[in-house]
């Protein structure tokens, strides 16, 4: 009789804790579903999400900087692909980078594949660039200021029309010069050579624009 | 130990170009410090609509250099069938050997350590002139430059002048 009345408690109460349990962990596993998901729907998405998500945690992580570091290189890439690029073959930089050089491009991620952070709709792959798809383009420094050439211009401008003789002289020197044994002399008529070569272009496109006029 | 022979390689190719420098190409490292990052200067052909222009570009070396080709990527505007949006350049000899995914390319174009800066650089110039309409990395320039080669070529020109600061 008494042990009777002691398993019907003790039945209540596994049946209770049993119940508070499942109740707890189908709540942890629909939340978590809505998180992976940014708010979407708690529906067979969500389950797919957040298993999705815990065998994530076990295995390969993208990091976010591998991400950025890519995307430096390749504005036009989308932000998923990449990660799902980088998912899949563990993170190795090089190898996405290679891929995506090697004109292959990267593949589009399952629906399924959410990544940490809101991504846009997948899209715009490297070799179909299309009208939807509007990264503000790379805007460059023009020569002038990328090489700070903006007071040797003034000079030539002030000695006027073609180059002075100094220059000239200068110039034939840094084209006689060769290959030197002083990697800072290597290195100046490096610059020397570049800059000639734009103010040579610079002024011969001037003087095609005084000529038309 | 293989980025040590890479260094050399490169260092040997910078004075190559430096005592003989092909016509309209100055190339050499941003710093000799580190010689896996170059800059190069490409003049536009003549005779195009690139002429008189100077398009400044990065190559960047892998440290298996010469087995594996550099990475090449235009620094300024540049409105060209094969360059992508962002500067990159997609030409066959900037690619591996042995991975052409669309089998358009013949090994002998690809890259391969018997070729060099000097040539990558130079087939870069001959790319300006020519575009490869088979394999676009800009769609959009590709269409133009078949359908309207006068807007094409206006764009061009417009960028050649943007970049000498006209």
């Amino acid at each position: 009789m008494s042990e009777q009345t002691l398993n019907i408690p003790q039945l209540l109460a596994v049946a209770l804790i049993g119940f508070f349990a499942l109740r707890w962990l189908f709540s942890a596993s629909s939340s978590g579903g809505d998180r992976n998901n940014n708010g979407g729907g708690v529906g067979g998405r969500g389950g797919v999400a957040s298993r999705r998500g815990g065998a994530g945690g076990g295995a390969f992580r993208v990091d976010p900087a591998h991400v950025d570091q890519i995307q430096q290189m390749f504005p036009q890439l989308d932000r998923r692909d990449i990660m799902w690029d980088l998912q899949r073959n563990g993170g190795n930089i090089a190898a996405t980078t290679e891929r995506v050089l090697s004109g292959r491009g990267l593949e589009a991620p399952p629906p399924s594949f959410q990544p940490a952070q809101p991504a846009p709709a997948p899209r715009s792959r490297p070799a179909q660039p299309s009208t939807s798809r509007s990264p503000p383009p790379p805007v460059h420094p023009d020569l002038i200021t990328r090489y700070n050439l903006a007071a040797k211009i003034r000079e030539q401008g002030a000695a006027s029309g073609s180059m002075p003789a100094a220059a000239e002289a200068e110039f034939g020197a840094a084209q006689r010069l060769g290959w030197s044994t002083n990697k800072d002399e290597r290195q100046a008529l490096l610059r020397k050579r570049r800059e000639d070569m734009i103010l040579a272009a610079r002024r011969k496109m001037e003087e095609k624009d005084r000529m038309a006029t | 130990m293989s980025s040590a022979v890479a260094a050399k390689r490169l260092l040997h190719e910078y004075r190559t170009l430096t005592n003989d420098p092909p016509e309209g190409i100055t190339a050499g490292p941003v710093s000799e410090d580190d010689l896996f990052v170059w800059e190069a200067l490409v003049q536009g052909p003549e005779g195009t609509p690139f002429e008189g222009g100077i398009f400044p570009a990065e190559i960047k070396f892998p440290k298996d250099y010469p087995l594996a080709p550099p990475q090449m990527r235009f620094l300024c505007e540049m409105w060209h069938p094969n360059v992508y949006p962002n500067g990159s350049v997609c030409i066959s000899i900037l690619h591996p050997p042995g991975d052409d995914p669309n089998h358009y390319e013949h090994a002998s174009e690809r890259w391969s350590p018997i070729q060099s800066v000097e040539k990558i650089l130079i087939s870069v110039m001959s790319m300006l002139a020519e575009p490869n309409d088979e394999s676009p990395a800009n769609v959009d320039a590709a269409r133009m430059w078949r359908e309207k080669r006068a807007e094409y070529e206006r764009i061009v020109r417009e960028n050649v002048r943007r970049g000498l600061g006209l």
